[in-house]
């Protein structure tokens, strides 16, 4: 089985102080440190669990600058077979769609069976770029899956809904499937890994090479803009408790005693 | 000139950064350190991703990396955790002497182990009455036939209970003039008959390592097990050391970088007198002199690393590297408690563990002093 | 005049929260730019959803075909944009839930509409549209306008929109003919399967303690266990913490988890994104502990510790230890 998965590289913000830049369109990412997506680095681990048991190749793609090598890299090092990188001034500022068409023109110069993507991304958290190239490219798909199982041409998935519900589906290949993240335990890189790496080259194509003209693409091909970022209105409710620690239990056990019942 | 990792080592230091971040566990880490026990399943793990032995040649179980791509792990190990990362680092402590001067069956027989996570390995070099100075050794090794008898008493063997082979640096030749002219490294297996571990302790840090004292009371081995040429132990030992004490200068930049990432992390967090203590000028100047003493020590340190892997040996630039990396281990964990106050004082709050974690790496493997020696006796050497 | 479609998502026989949330913001919409509020509704036997469907809109379109009774991208799809571009609706609602997810991208590139996903706030200004979206897990707001003119569609977060009482309007339903023709499917429901339930029903607890990622490792989650039961509370858990097996799938709150309601909720590491918030926003009194201010759980606790929670956890447990035995 011949699979594509789409990553990207992003910083890491959970832990982070943050605070918008300049431009006010953005986070000052100077002193973040970046790393593959989380819900794609469940993507790749399924992918190259898929070619362990079946056979076949896996490739990884990313639009991005050129230090997005980095998460290209990891995903070689974890067991992809080769890796793809589309970068273009012109990319610049594409929103969920306009990258999804960029992937498309890539992708479709590869023969697959099936293409991986993470549900979202940690950092816009559009949701949206798997489905639409699965569009672009008029081939199945599934968003937001938590399990996989083949059946000759064909997938049997889960679907994650809500409230610990799932669904199954039947899907044709070749499909397209958005991955949930918990659907497997992602490895660690290895050294034997990084070292079959420094021996591949990672291709990279600009939009030329794509035949993407530069208003199909980067802000000019997108239907929505990004005008400006601000603090979410932060602690509106919060009554934040201050003092000792001993002072701050007190107050918790007030809490539990008035509101929770408990004596 | 260029300061610039390769693209190779990045991510080598990076997969390094990961494993161990996924591996650890403060609880599990505290209870492992008051209760001595080597960490076992993270070795195991390690090895299976090939970061233990990655110095080693691919033939003989390794990935074909040098010096610096080792150190950068122990120094991605040392940052996480002091005690883990010591622990790992020294877990194929000593190999390096079989790798230079083993023969191709003794590689294969234990090296490859060792990559794998079947053997742990030890070197044998301090005696109860020599440890600065191993110019002459009281543990004897005397040919008999095609055999050694070895007598003797070794001490503060790292990986003394947990090795599954020691390379022991005895007296061949006890009327060899200088004595260090008859001195040869020898392997012994752990089980071997006569040979006895005992573990030191308790002892100030670096609790889950072990550290022993080894008996050898009429231990035979075979004169196979000879490392290298007769009577050349001692040349073997220092060259060795030009290596294996630039490991030791990157656990300490290891230690320095984790006692400082918690000190900062701690001071943007706690308040006094209605301010964070980063916002105190005494604070950030802490902070600028730490961080400066962590620059220097880790070019020095990867200097050395990669002027050993330009197969350059320079004991000057190794006992420097080693020297200053570990002198500001110590003072930088020493100043990441003063920053936490009290709570820098207490077990949970790690950063004593670093101060004692990091006290070790002024003394094994060459003292300080013995470190000035020998970059001195470098420098007046030339003046000559 | 314009028109707000609403596209009405339920599942097993009852309209889901969404889609009131979605008609409710709809109509402030509508009202707002003079425009008719209608909804759509795919399925098989829903007519008694069209009659709930019908006091909150102008119209309900509703298409009834066996291949419709449960979803699926494909058939939605290929009825939704037959509807649409006969339509032309200026705008349409749907909701960014697994089911949202999983079509409205595609439906928008196939009909070349622009598309805003994941909507916490949408205004209509003039002949434009302005969306608020998150960014970085809520860390950080956006506002996003499109840059054509319209149609548009959005997807609104489930619990961004409150659902509030507005007068009925004298709604109809429109049945229309199914489009649907009988062609092969490249995607097949086959069923719906439950996740494997815990042992302990969360969902009846009266006190929670819910532990996320700050917890770092399974070998922590016995402190956070010990608190509980020293506060007769019981353990549930953020998403990433079942992902890393810590605990199990029963105790997860969220969108794809439980739904819990306690007295006390305490959210213990976690930083509070939407899909988690959406499960306990219910709970009567929340109390966050966590060791960034700036952490959007913030927004929906009542009360609020910013500290480690190693260090403030077993403080809290043992004071009220020391409480309860006096
Ligand atoms: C935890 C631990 C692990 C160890 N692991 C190993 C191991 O795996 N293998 C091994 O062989 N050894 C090991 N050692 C031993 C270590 O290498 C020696 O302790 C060290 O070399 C110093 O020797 P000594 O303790 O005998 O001190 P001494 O040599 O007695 O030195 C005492 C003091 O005198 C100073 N001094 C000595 N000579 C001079 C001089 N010429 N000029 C100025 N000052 C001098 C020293 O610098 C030191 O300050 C370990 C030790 C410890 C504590
Ligand atoms: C389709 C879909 C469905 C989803 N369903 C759910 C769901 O049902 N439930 C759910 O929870 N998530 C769900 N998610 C995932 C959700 O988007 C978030 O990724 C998740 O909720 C984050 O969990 P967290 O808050 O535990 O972790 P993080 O976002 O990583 O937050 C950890 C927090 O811990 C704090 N912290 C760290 N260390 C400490 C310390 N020592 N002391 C105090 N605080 C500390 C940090 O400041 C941070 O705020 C879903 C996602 C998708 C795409």
């Amino acid at each position: 089985m011949n699979i594509i998965v789409c990553i990207k590289r992003v910083p890491e913000t959970t832990d982070a102080d943050i605070s918008i830049d300049k431009s006010g369109k953005d986070i000052d990412k100077s002193s973040l440190v970046f790393d593959l997506n989380e819900w794609d680095s469940y993507a790749i681990e399924e992918a190259i669990l898929l070619k362990e048991k079946l056979g076949g190749t896996v490739t990884v793609i990313s639009m991005g600058g050129e230090e997005s090598n980095e998460s290209l890299r990891k995903c070689l090092a974890m067991g992809a077979d080769d890796a793809i990188r589309l970068t273009d001034p012109a990319f610049n500022g594409s929103d969920g769609f306009a990258t999804a068409r960029v992937l498309a023109e890539a992708v479709r110069k590869i023969p697959y069976d099936l293409i991986l993507t993470g549900t979202q991304a940690e950092d816009d958290g559009y949701g949206q770029v798997g489905v639409v190239l699965a569009e672009l490219l008029g081939i199945p798909h599934a968003a937001v899956v938590n399990r996989i199982e083949v059946q000759d041409k064909r997938l049997k998935v889960h679907r994650e809904l809500e409230g610990g519900l799932e669904e199954v589906v039947e899907i044709d290949l070749p499909a397209l499937l958005t991955i949930q993240t918990g659907i497997n335990e992602p490895r660690y890189v290895s050294i034997m890994g990084i070292r079959k790496v420094a021996k591949k080259e990672i291709k990279s194509f600009g939009a030329p090479e794509l035949n993407l003209k530069a208003d199909e693409v980067g802000l000019s091909g997108s239907d929505i803009r990004l005008e400006k970022v601000f603090l979410p209105p932060v602690g509106e409710a919060a009554e934040i408790l201050e003092g000792k620690p001993e002072e701050i239990a007190l107050k918790v056990s007030e809490i539990l005693r008035d509101k929770g019942g408990l004596s | 000139m260029d300061f610039e990792l390769t693209q190779e080592q990045k991510d080598i230091q990076k997969a390094a950064r990961e494993f161990i971040q996924g591996e650890y566990d403060k609880e599990r880490i505290l209870e492992w350190e008051q209760t001595h026990t080597f960490p076992r399943d993270i070795w195991k793990k390690a090895c299976k991703l090939g970061f233990i032995g990655i110095h080693f040649p691919e033939e003989f179980g390794g990935q074909g990396y040098g010096v610096t791509e080792n150190i950068l792990i122990v120094e991605e190990f040392c940052r996480k955790d002091s005690g883990v990362g010591i622990a790992l680092s020294l877990v194929d402590f000593s190999s390096e002497l079989i790798l230079r001067f083993g023969t191709d069956q003794q590689k294969k027989r234990y090296l490859i182990p060792v990559t794998k996570g079947e053997f742990i390995s030890a070197g044998a070099y301090t005696e109860p009455d020599h440890g600065s100075d191993i110019t002459l050794m009281s543990t004897t090794a005397l040919k008999q036939g095609d055999s050694f008898l070895i007598n003797g008493t070794k001490t503060f063997i790292t990986n003394g209970c947990l090795a599954d082979f020691f390379v022991v640096l005895c007296q061949t030749d006890p009327h060899a003039k200088p004595p260090y002219r008859g001195q040869c490294t020898i392997l012994v297996d752990k089980g071997t008959k006569g040979l006895e571990a005992t573990e030191i302790t308790p002892k100030m840090g670096i609790r889950m390592t072990s550290t022993a004292e080894l008996s050898f009371s009429d231990v035979r081995v075979p004169v196979s097990q000879l490392l290298g040429e007769e009577n050349k132990g001692f040349y073997q030992v220092l060259e060795f050391f030009d290596e294996s004490r630039i490991e030791i200068a990157s656990q300490a930049l290891g230690i320095s970088q984790g006692a400082f990432d918690r000190a900062l992390d701690y001071v943007k967090q706690r308040r006094q007198f209605g301010r964070r203590l980063v916002d105190f000028q005494i604070t950030q100047h802490k902070l600028a002199d730490m961080a400066t003493k962590i620059e220097t020590a880790r070019l020095l340190t990867y200097k050395a690393a990669w002027n050993f892997d330009q197969k350059r040996i320079d004991p000057k630039l190794t006992s420097m590297a080693k020297m200053f990396a570990a002198k500001v281990a110590v003072e930088v964990a020493d100043e990441a408690i003063q920053l936490l106050g009290g709570y820098g004082y207490i077990t949970e709050y790690e950063v004593e563990r670093f101060y004692r974690d990091a006290k070790i790496t002024e003394i094994y493997e060459g003292t300080k002093e013995i470190q000035k020696n020998t970059i001195a006796s470098a420098l007046i050497g030339k003046l000559k | 005049m314009k028109e707000i479609v609403v596209i009405a998502e339920h599942r097993r026989g009852e309209l889901r929260d969404i889609t009131w949330e979605m008609l409710c913001k709809g109509r402030q919409l509508a009202e707002s730019a003079g425009a008719n509020l209608n909804a759509i509704l795919l399925g098989k036997g829903v007519n008694h959803l069209a009659e709930a469907l019908k006091p909150k809109v102008n119209k309900v379109f509703l298409i009834e075909d066996e291949r419709l009774e449960s979803y699926n991208s494909e058939t939605y799809e290929r009825a939704l944009v037959r509807l649409i571009t006969e339509r032309k609706p200026w705008l349409t609602l749907i909701g960014h839930t697994a089911t949202g997810m999983d079509f409205a991208p595609s439906l928008a590139a196939r009909l070349k509409m622009p598309l805003a996903t994941d909507c916490i706030g949408i205004e209509i200004e003039g002949e434009t549209c302005s969306v608020i979206r998150q960014l970085y897990g809520g860390k950080i707001n956006a506002s996003v306008s499109f840059v054509k003119q319209g149609p548009y569609m959005a997807t609104l977060r489930p619990g961004a929109f409150p659902v509030l009482e507005k007068d009925p309007l004298p709604g109809e339903i429109v049945p229309l003919p199914s489009p649907l023709a009988a062609e092969t499917l490249a995607r097949r429901f086959l069923q719906y399967v439950e996740a494997a339930v815990a042992e302990v029903d969360i969902t009846q607890a009266d006190i929670l303690v819910a532990v996320g990622r700050g917890i770092k490792d399974a070998e922590n989650i016995p402190l956070v266990k010990e608190f509980a039961d020293s506060i007769g509370g019981v353990l549930a858990c953020s998403r990433p913490v079942v992902d890393k097996k810590w605990l199990p799938k029963g105790c997860q709150v969220g969108t794809s988890g439980k739904t819990v309601r306690p007295k006390v909720y305490i959210a213990i590491g976690i930083s509070g994104a939407f899909q988690h918030v959406a499960g306990m926003k219910g709970a009567g009194t929340v109390i966050a502990i966590n060791k960034d201010p700036k952490a959007p759980i913030f927004n929906v606790a009542h009360y609020g510790i910013v500290a480690d929670l190693f260090k403030i956890v077993p403080v809290i447990k043992d004071k009220i230890k020391g409480l309860r035995k006096s």
